[in-house]
């Protein structure tokens, strides 16, 4: 595209246009007083400079806040929406986005509300909201229907086939149960978790059903874990075995263990001689 | 070329805005609309949504209504988001393009508004700098809408009008005009709305602009008492901005006019019915063209 010779010879303003914006910029997401203002005289018309900026201002925050909020609907429900506006608006002031897809934005807010004011009574609020944020990823991938994850070689004769985008999230409290019991808005499941420290792990995967969770034991979740991370069935297992306290002494149990947790689910299809048996949902 | 990927271009009707949580009721049952418009920005990091969305091109001429480019910072154009934007345009084919006079980028951050610029000789050279990197990477032309004003700049050079058609007559660039943002602006600084759409029919030539909007927009106070208009697409378009409709498109020609509804969204069978009235409007003004040339 040609640009045209300027028709026109326009005036420049006293603020190079880079210090405007910088400027302005900075007052948006100021969280006091004095850094909001800006020099009236940049401004005419008939509504205040300030007025506008206010708009500017609740524009730019309030949908920092709505981004998060679709990001974490379970820590928005649970703390409330002038509790839950208190903690984005900080964390958007803290790390604004720097690229306008706003829904990759945000992977930040489960650690940085993990000691946030206000907060004490909720122990799990930051494992909730990493949950949530693991829970949106997920959401927004394309169902993988072919099995087109990891490969495990089991041995000779079995391959494990995984779902895309499988993962294993760990947390030392039961978010999965937490979370369903908020977004269910029934207060009697949610009063009847124990919410006291433990260890807690599910599968997540995106089918075309929508984003699915599973419970895991302790070997089979760091069995999936290693696998996923890209480790050999052996030594994927026993890494498990030895990493998890109580976990069965004997190969047979551990193979039991396995059977019920890992090879009959929906998120694995297993292939023989290099052909598929088993289909998802079977 | 695959029959899927050749664009599909834009009618000159009455189309509808379409959001993502009407996506999947309008991929199911999909219901009447002229054309649909989204902004690209939703689908960048949303393999699920863009994948529904690849579907529904099939049926709808699409348009991409972007609000990221920040076509106005001083700091160029991020140049990942221009190729995310690029990928996009190849695998949806839309026919048309658009994004807005403003800025969002400062300090290396993103700021999700449309932030005034001041219509100045500075600010003319980097708007047109950057309107054409991005047509030269994406290979057509933009369109360029003019935003809702809460701001006014003291001493501009030239208006909202001249300067778009500036940029317009500059880099090749369309317009898009916002009928509701001119609306908003206007009364925003206590202008009057219909002088000052007339002098966006003075600045601009007819052929260069190629869309319009219509929106609804709240009423609100300032902190001191006085009104103030908020362009947030949370209701039905307002009669004076119908009536304001009726003058460009008397003086623009019939051209492919999007509804947009963004807060507060209510079914899309309301959004169906704010279309069917522009609708109403261009089969009116079409059929009077009509008439004028056979007499």
């Amino acid at each position: 595209m040609n640009l045209r010779e300027p028709a026109h010879v326009l005036h420049t303003p006293d603020m190079p246009l880079a210090e405007l914006q910088s400027r302005m910029a900075a007052a948006l997401m100021a969280d006091d007083d004095a850094g909001r203002e800006l020099p009236a005289t940049l401004f005419a018309g008939a509504l205040p400079g300030a007025e506008g900026l206010r708009v500017h201002r609740n524009t730019v925050l309030g949908a920092l806040s709505h981004v998060l909020r679709l990001a974490y609907p379970a820590v928005d429900r649970l703390v409330g929406e002038a509790f839950f506006d208190r903690m984005a608006v900080a964390f958007a002031r803290a790390h604004p986005p720097t690229a306008p897809h706003l829904s990759a934005w945000g992977a930040g807010f489960a650690e940085y509300i993990r000691d946030f004011p206000g907060t004490g009574a909720l122990p799990y609020l930051s494992e909730l909201a990493r949950f949530d944020g693991c829970f949106d990823l997920l959401a927004r991938r394309v169902a993988d229907e072919q099995f087109r994850g990891i490969e495990l070689v089991v041995d000779e004769a079995v391959t494990l086939c995984f779902v895309a985008g499988l993962r294993v999230h760990s947390s030392p409290y039961p978010v999965a149960a937490l979370r369903d019991a908020i977004l269910a808005d029934d207060a009697a499941a949610l009063g009847a978790i124990n919410c006291g420290p433990g260890e807690h792990h599910v599968a997540l995967w995106r089918a075309s059903a929508g984003v699915m969770v599973q419970a895991l034991g302790a070997v089979a979740a760091r069995y999936l874990k290693a696998a996923l991370d890209g480790a050999t069935s052996e030594l994927a297992l026993s890494s498990a075995a030895a990493e998890t306290p109580g976990a069965p002494g004997s190969e047979a149990e551990l193979a039991a263990q396995l059977q019920r947790e890992v090879l009959q689910a929906k998120f694995v299809q297993i292939r023989t001689y290099n052909e598929f048996v088993r289909g998802a949902g079977q | 070329m695959p029959q899927s990927m050749i664009s599909r271009p834009i009618p000159a009707r009455a189309g509808i805005g379409l959001r993502l949580p009407h996506q999947s009721m309008v991929a199911a049952s999909r219901p009447a609309a002229a054309w649909l418009e989204v902004h690209p920005e939703n689908y960048m990091a949303d393999e699920s949504a863009l994948a529904e969305l690849e579907q529904l091109r099939a049926h709808y001429p699409l348009s991409l209504h972007a609000v990221g480019l920040s076509l106005g910072s001083t700091a160029g154009i991020n140049v990942e988001h221009v190729a995310r934007l690029a990928t996009l345009v190849r695998r949806l084919a839309p026919g048309l393009v658009s994004d807005h006079l403003s800025w969002s980028v400062a300090n290396d951050h993103y700021l999700p508004d449309l932030l005034p610029l001041p219509y100045t000789d500075e600010a003319l050279r980097i708007v047109c700098r950057n309107v054409s990197r991005v047509q030269e990477a994406l290979g057509r032309q933009l369109l360029i809408e003019n935003p809702s004003t809460y701001l006014c700049y003291a001493a501009p050079a030239l208006s909202e009008a001249e300067f778009l058609a500036e940029v317009a007559a500059r880099t090749g660039c369309g317009v898009l005009l916002d009928i509701n943002n001119i609306y908003v602006s206007a009364r925003n600084q206590r202008r009057d709305p219909g002088e000052v759409l007339s002098g966006w029919c003075q600045a601009l030539d007819r052929q260069v602009v190629g869309e319009l909007h219509l929106a609804g927009h709240a009423l609100v106070a300032t902190t001191s008492g006085e009104e103030l208009r908020i362009d947030d697409h949370g209701d039905r378009v307002c009669d004076e901005v119908w009536s304001l409709y009726e003058y460009a498109i008397g003086h623009f020609g019939v051209l492919p006019t999007l509804l947009e509804w963004d807060t507060r969204l209510p079914e899309f069978s309301v959004l169906q019915d704010e279309a069917w009235r522009a609708q109403q409007l261009l089969d009116e003004f079409a059929g009077a063209g009509a008439r004028a040339a056979h007499a």
